[in-house]
C-alpha cells in the first residue's frame, strides 16, 4: 500500500514537472506572435559553447537595436547540449515542439550532432549548423537533408583546404619545401579523423611522405608525448602536425625541447589556445590551423565590429573561432528571414541558399553543395602563425596579415 | 486485502505511464526516456547491492549491450528490435563467463574489479577501429521505429517493466533470502546451506543483461554511439547516485531517486543554462547529508514515528 | 620464501638491464610516469588506509591547488616552487573545512554514501571552477621544464624525475610520521582498529581530521609542481582520481610503499607498450589488465593462506 503511494507520488511528480515545462512553451507561443524564435544548443560547460552562445546572443542583441527584422524582434532560446548526443536530442525537441521556434542554430561536437539527427529528420527543420565536422553527420544527414546549412568546414574541406594551403605556400616561398609530413594526433574521435583526412588529402599523389602515431590528449590525463616524439623524431619530418586539445599545446612543446625535436614547420591543429599561449618563449612561430583570430580585425570590419561589442559587452577576448561563426549564424539566419519575409521552410530556404554574407571570419560565406549535403558554408580553414604573441594570418594571402617566419627557430 | 489495493494501484500506475504518449508530448517523452534508462540502471545495480557487492561496472555493460546491439545491425544485418535481445543475452553470457572470476573478490576488489573490465571493454571496443568504428563511433542506418516518440517511448518503458518485474521477482523469491543472507553474513550463509556463488552468478548475471539491454534500447533510439557516449562514466555514477539518494535494497527507492535527480537535473538545465551542474552537485551533496537513507528510509521513518505515536495514543485498529 | 623473493628480484633486476640496453626510453619514460602517478595517489591511499574513505574528489582538491598556484604565480609572478608551500596550507585547510562541514557528518552512514558525497563534491567544486575559469586551459611556461640530458644519440627530457624525487620523499616521510610521531602512531592505530583505538583514548574523529589535512596538504603540494608540466582546467584532475584509485587498490589497501611499487609497474609496462608502434593505442590496457591480474592473484593466494 506504502510502496504503491509511493510510486504515485513520484509518477505525480514527474507528470506535473513535464506538464510545466510544456505550459512554458504554450504560454509563449501564445504570447507575443510579433517575435521571431532561434533555438540553439551548444555545450556551455565548454568554452566553444560557452562563447559560441554569447556571441550569439551579442549578434541578436545588435539586431535588436537596429531596429530588428522587418519590425519583429529577434529571440534567441539556448540549451546545453552538455556535449552529449542524448541531451542534444532531447534540446531539440524541446526547441521544436515546446519553444515552437522558427529555425535552431549553433551545435560545437560531432558526437552530439549524430545523435540529434535523427530529431531533425523527424521534424525538417531549417537548421545553422556551427559545428560537427565529422564526415560521419553528412554521411547520416543524405542527401535529401535540404534543411540542413553546414556553416562549419567538414573535417575533408579542412584537409583539401590545408593541403592546397601548403601547395600555395611553397610556391610562394620557394624556401619552404615540405616532403615529410609526421601527424601525431590524439587517440580519441578528434585526432583520428584528423589523421585520416590527413592522410586522404596529402597522400593522394606522391608529393609528400606521411606518418603518424597516436597520443593520449592532456585533456584526458594523458600528457606524456614521449613516445610520439620519439617517432615523429625517429621520421625527421620538414612539417610536424599535431592535431589534440588545447591543453597538449604548451607540454607538447616542451617536450620537443627537451627531446631536441626540430622540425621546420611546427603546427598545431587544437580548437582552440590556452589563455597567454602567446606569452611562452616557445610559443613563437608555431603554425596553426584556425578559422579567425583578433589578426583579422586588421583586414575586416566586420571581424572588428564584432571583436568590439564582444569585449565591450562580456569584457572577455573571444578566444575561440566558434564565437564569430556563431555570431555569424545568427546573421546569416535573420538575413534570410528577412529576404524570404516568412518563416516557412520552403521559403526560408530558399533564402539561406542565396546568403552572401561578409563574415568576420574574413571571408564571404556562400552555400554550395559538399560531397552529399547541397549547403555547406565555409570550405576552408586559414594556416596561421604565432608570432610576437599574436595570431597572424598567412594563407589565404588575400587575408593574410603576415609573411611566414621559416624555419622554426631551433632550440 | 492490502495487498490487492496496492496491486491495484501499482497495475493503475503502470497504465497511466503506458498512456503518457496520449497527453505528453515529444519533449517530455525524450526526457522520460532518459529518467527511465537511468532508473532501471539503478535498479539493476541495487538488485545487485542486495547481496552486499558494489559494482562499479554498470557503464561497461551497458557499453557492450549498445555495441553488441549496433554491430549486430550494422555487421550482422540483425532486426534492430531483435538486436536488442541478443545484446542483452550477450551481456549475460558475458557476465557468466566473467563472474566465475570477479564473483570470487569482495569489497572494493570486486568493485576496482568491474571498473577495470569496464575500461578493458571500452579500449578494445576503440581500437578495434574496423570492427567497431573506433573511436569516432558507429552510425545506425536509421532509428528503430522510424524515430516515433511513443515507440520510442513505449520501448524503454519496456525496458524498465521487466527491470522492474526482474527486481520485485528478487524482492519476493528466495532470491531475496539469499542475497541478503550473504549481505548481513557470508560465514553463516554458508554454513546455513546458502550456495552463495550460484545466488551470486544468478544476481550478476540477470543484472548484467538487465544492464545490457537498457544500452541496446539506447543505442537504437538515438542512431548512434561512440566509445565515449557508451562506456560514459555517469552510466555508473549517476545511477548509483539515484539509488542511493531514494534509498538502496529496494525497488522503489532507486525509482525515487532516479525521478529526483532526472527531472530536476532537466529542470535546471532549463532554469541556469550556464552552471546548472554546481546545483546538481550540492543537490547530491545535500540529499547525502541530511537523509542518509535516502528519500525512500526517510518517508519510511517518519510513517513509522507517525504510527507509533499513534499507537501510543490508541487509535490504532491494527 | 626469501628464495622465491631473491629470485623475483634477479628476475626483476635482469629485466630492466635488458630493457636499458634495448630501450633505454622504456625505463626513462617509465620511472617519470610512475612517480608522477605515485604522488598523486599516495595522498589517497593514505586517506583511503586510515579513514576508511574513497575520496572521489581527490583529482579535484589537486586542480583547486592548480589554480591557487596559477593565480598566484601569475599575480605575484613567481615559480610555482616557491608557491607551493602556501598552497599546500591553502589547500589542507580547505580540505580540513570539507572534511568537517561533509565527510565526518557522513562517516556513521554506509561506506557508499560516503563514496556518492564525495563524487557530488567533486562535480561541484569541478563545475564551480568552470564556470568562473571556464574550460580553457592555463599554463605557465617555464625553461626548466624542458632540462635534457644527451646520451649519444638519445636526447630525453629529465624534469619529470622530479616526481620520482617527490613520490619517495612522500613515502619516507609518511613512514616517519606513522611509526615516529605519537599523532602518527595514533593514525595508523585508529585506521587498524578504530573502534579498539577509541577504547585505549585516541581522539578518533580529531585522527580524521588532521590525515585528511595532512593529505589534501600533500595534494595541495603536487597541485603546485603539477603545474609546472601541465596546463591547467577544470577537469584536469578527475582522471587522476580513477588511477590513484586502482593504484592503491593494487597496492592493496594501507600500503604507502606498494604504491609506489605499483606506479613503477605500471609505468613501465605502459612504456614498453608504446615502444611498439602497433600496440601503441593498447597501452591503456595495460593498466587495467595488470590490475585485474594483481588482485586476482592476491585473493587467490590469500585463500591458500
Amino acid at each position: 500500500m506504502k510502496k504503491a503511494l509511493a510510486i504515485l507520488v513520484i509518477v505525480t511528480m514527474a507528470v506535473s514537472a513535464f506538464a510545466m515545462g510544456g505550459k512554458d512553451g504554450a504560454a509563449a507561443a501564445a504570447g507575443e506572435p510579433a517575435t521571431i524564435k532561434l533555438g540553439g544548443t551548444w555545450p556551455l560547460g565548454d568554452i566553444t559553447g560557452k562563447q559560441g552562445s554569447m556571441a550569439a546572443q551579442q549578434a541578436v542583441d545588435e539586431i535588436n537595436a537596429a531596429g530588428g527584422i522587418n519590425g519583429h524582434k529577434l529571440e534567441l532560446i539556448v540549451i546545453d547540449d552538455e556535449m552529449k548526443a542524448d541531451k542534444g536530442a532531447s534540446a531539440f525537441e524541446k526547441l521544436i515542439t515546446v519553444d515552437k521556434v522558427d529555425m535552431l542554430i549553433g551545435g560545437m561536437a560531432s558526437g552530439v550532432a549524430l545523435g540529434q539527427i535523427p530529431v531533425l529528420k523527424k521534424y525538417n527543420k531549417v537548421y545553422l549548423a556551427t559545428g560537427a565536422a565529422s564526415f560521419k553527420v553528412e554521411e547520416a544527414l543524405g542527401a535529401d537533408a535540404n534543411w540542413y546549412f553546414h556553416l562549419h568546414p567538414w573535417d575533408y574541406n579542412q584537409g583539401a583546404s590545408y593541403a592546397e594551403g601548403w601547395a600555395a605556400i611553397q610556391e610562394k616561398y620557394p624556401e619552404i619545401q615540405i616532403k615529410k609530413l609526421f601527424l601525431a594526433y590524439e587517440e580519441g574521435a578528434f585526432g583520428k579523423a584528423s589523421y585520416d583526412a590527413t592522410k586522404v588529402l596529402f597522400g593522394a599523389d606522391d608529393r609528400y611522405i606521411i606518418d603518424g602515431a597516436p597520443f593520449k590528449s592532456a585533456a584526458l590525463g594523458g600528457g606524456d608525448y614521449a613516445a610520439v616524439l620519439k617517432a615523429a623524431k625517429d621520421f625527421q619530418p620538414d612539417l610536424f602536425l599535431w592535431a589534440g586539445w588545447e591543453a597538449d599545446a604548451l607540454p607538447l612543446l616542451e617536450q620537443s625541447k627537451a627531446m631536441k625535436f626540430n622540425p621546420g614547420i611546427y603546427l598545431g591543429a587544437p580548437p582552440g589556445w590556452p589563455a597567454d599561449f602567446g606569452a611562452s618563449s616557445l610559443a613563437n612561430n608555431v603554425m596553426l590551423y584556425g578559422m579567425w583570430a583578433p589578426s583579422i580585425n586588421d583586414i575586416s570590419p566586420v571581424s572588428k565590429k564584432f571583436y568590439d561589442g564582444f569585449v565591450a559587452k562580456f569584457g572577455i577576448e573571444p578566444a575561440t573561432y566558434f564565437a564569430p561563426l556563431s555570431y555569424s549564424a545568427v546573421y546569416i539566419a535573420a538575413d534570410a528571414i528577412k529576404r524570404a519575409g516568412s518563416t516557412d521552410t520552403e521559403a526560408l530556404i530558399k533564402a539561406l541558399a542565396a546568403t552572401n554574407y561578409d563574415s568576420p571570419l574574413g571571408q564571404t560565406v556562400t552555400f554550395t553543395p559538399s560531397n552529399i549535403i547541397k549547403h555547406q558554408g565555409v570550405k576552408n580553414q586559414k594556416i596561421l602563425q604565432w608570432q610576437n604573441g599574436r595570431q597572424e594570418v598567412i594563407w589565404p594571402f588575400d587575408a593574410a596579415t603576415a609573411k611566414p617566419v621559416y624555419p622554426f627557430p631551433a632550440w | 486485502m492490502k495487498n490487492k489495493t496496492s496491486y491495484a494501484i501499482a497495475a493503475g500506475i503502470a497504465v497511466i505511464m503506458i498512456a503518457f504518449p496520449a497527453f505528453l508530448g515529444a519533449y517530455p517523452l525524450n526526457v522520460a526516456r532518459s529518467v527511465m534508462t537511468y532508473m532501471a540502471l539503478a535498479i539493476s545495480w541495487d538488485m545487485l547491492l542486495r547481496s552486499g557487492q558494489i559494482s562499479f561496472g554498470i557503464a561497461g555493460l551497458f557499453g557492450l549491450g549498445s555495441y553488441a546491439s549496433a554491430l549486430a545491425v550494422l555487421r550482422g544485418g540483425m532486426d534492430p528490435f531483435l538486436s536488442i535481445v541478443f545484446a542483452a543475452v550477450f551481456a549475460g553470457v558475458m557476465a557468466y563467463a566473467l563472474g566465475f572470476v570477479v564473483l570470487r573478490l569482495r569489497s572494493m576488489y570486486f568493485s576496482i574489479t568491474t571498473l577495470a573490465l569496464m575500461e578493458i571493454f571500452r579500449i578494445i571496443i576503440h581500437n578495434l577501429h574496423d570492427f567497431s568504428g573506433g573511436p569516432e563511433g558507429v552510425v545506425l542506418p536509421g532509428v528503430i521505429f522510424k524515430g516515433s516518440a511513443s515507440a520510442l517511448y513505449w520501448l524503454c518503458l519496456g525496458g524498465l517493466f521487466i527491470t522492474i518485474g526482474a527486481s520485485y521477482y528478487f524482492e519476493k523469491s528466495k532470491m531475496h533470502l539469499a542475497l541478503t543472507a550473504i549481505r548481513n553474513d557470508e560465514t553463516s550463509a554458508r554454513s546455513n546451506g546458502v550456495d552463495i556463488f550460484k545466488y551470486l552468478l544468478i544476481a550478476f548475471v540477470v543484472t548484467s543483461t538487465l544492464q545490457g539491454m537498457m544500452g541496446a534500447i539506447q543505442v537504437q533510439s538515438y542512431g548512434f554511439t561512440m566509445p565515449d557516449t557508451a562506456f560514459d562514466g555517469n552510466f555508473t555514477l549517476l545511477p548509483l547516485a539515484m539509488a542511493l539518494l531514494g534509498g538502496v535494497h529496494s525497488t522503489i527507492g532507486p525509482m525515487a531517486g532516479a525521478v529526483l535527480l532526472g527531472v530536476s537535473a532537466e529542470w535546471l538545465k532549463l532554469q541556469i543554462p550556464y552552471g546548472h551542474l554546481v546545483v546538481y552537485g550540492i543537490i547530491i551533496i545535500i540529499v547525502i547529508l541530511f537523509m542518509p537513507q535516502g528519500i525512500v528510509g526517510m518517508v519510511r521513518k517518519a510513517s513509522r514515528t507517525g504510527r507509533r505515536s499513534g499507537r501510543k495514543a490508541g487509535a490504532s485498529n491494527e | 620464501m626469501a628464495n622465491k623473493r631473491n629470485a623475483t628480484t634477479i628476475v626483476a633486476i635482469l629485466a630492466v638491464v635488458v630493457l636499458l640496453l634495448w630501450r633505454p626510453t622504456v625505463i626513462i619514460y617509465g620511472l617519470q610516469a610512475a612517480g608522477l602517478y605515485a604522488t598523486i595517489a599516495i595522498p589517497m591511499g593514505l586517506i583511503l588506509g586510515i579513514v576508511h574513505i574513497v575520496n572521489l574528489a581527490h583529482g579535484e582538491f589537486m586542480m583547486l591547488a592548480a589554480y591557487a598556484t596559477y593565480m598566484l604565480c601569475q599575480s605575484l609572478g613567481i615559480d610555482p616552487y616557491l608557491a607551493m608551500i602556501p598552497v599546500a596550507i591553502v589547500t589542507s585547510a580547505f580540505g580540513f573545512l570539507v572534511y568537517k562541514l561533509t565527510i565526518r557528518q557522513a562517516l556513521k552512514a554506509p561506506e557508499l554514501n560516503q563514496l556518492i558525497l564525495t563524487f557530488g563534491l567533486g562535480i561541484a567544486i569541478t563545475q564551480t571552477m568552470n564556470l568562473f575559469f571556464t574550460s580553457q586551459t592555463r599554463k605557465m611556461s617555464f625553461g626548466y621544464v624542458s632540462a635534457s640530458i644527451d646520451i649519444g644519440e638519445l636526447s630525453f627530457g629529465v624534469y619529470n624525475f622530479v616526481f620520482v624525487g617527490f613520490a619517495i620523499l612522500m613515502v619516507i616521510g609518511l613512514r616517519l610520521y606513522l611509526t615516529k610521531t605519537t599523532a602518527g602512531k595514533a593514525a595508523l592505530a585508529v585506521g587498524q582498529n578504530p573502534k579498539g583505538a577509541a577504547i585505549v583514548g585516541i581522539d578518533v574523529d580529531k585522527t580524521y581530521g588532521s590525515v585528511f589535512a595532512i593529505a589534501t596538504a600533500l595534494v595541495g603540494m603536487m597541485g603546485a609542481v603539477f603545474i609546472t608540466r601541465s596546463a591547467v582546467f577544470p577537469t584536469v584532475g578527475s582522471p587522476f582520481t580513477m588511477k590513484s584509485f586502482c593504484l592503491v587498490a593494487m597496492a592493496g589497501i594501507g600500503n604507502i610503499p606498494g604504491i609506489l611499487g605499483a606506479s613503477v609497474l605500471l609505468g613501465i609496462s605502459e612504456n614498453f607498450l608504446k615502444a611498439f608502434r602497433s600496440l601503441r593505442g593498447w597501452s591503456d590496457i595495460v593498466f587495467f589488465v595488470l590490475i585485474i591480474t594483481v588482485i586476482l592473484g592476491r585473493s587467490i593466494k590469500g585463500k591458500k593462506a
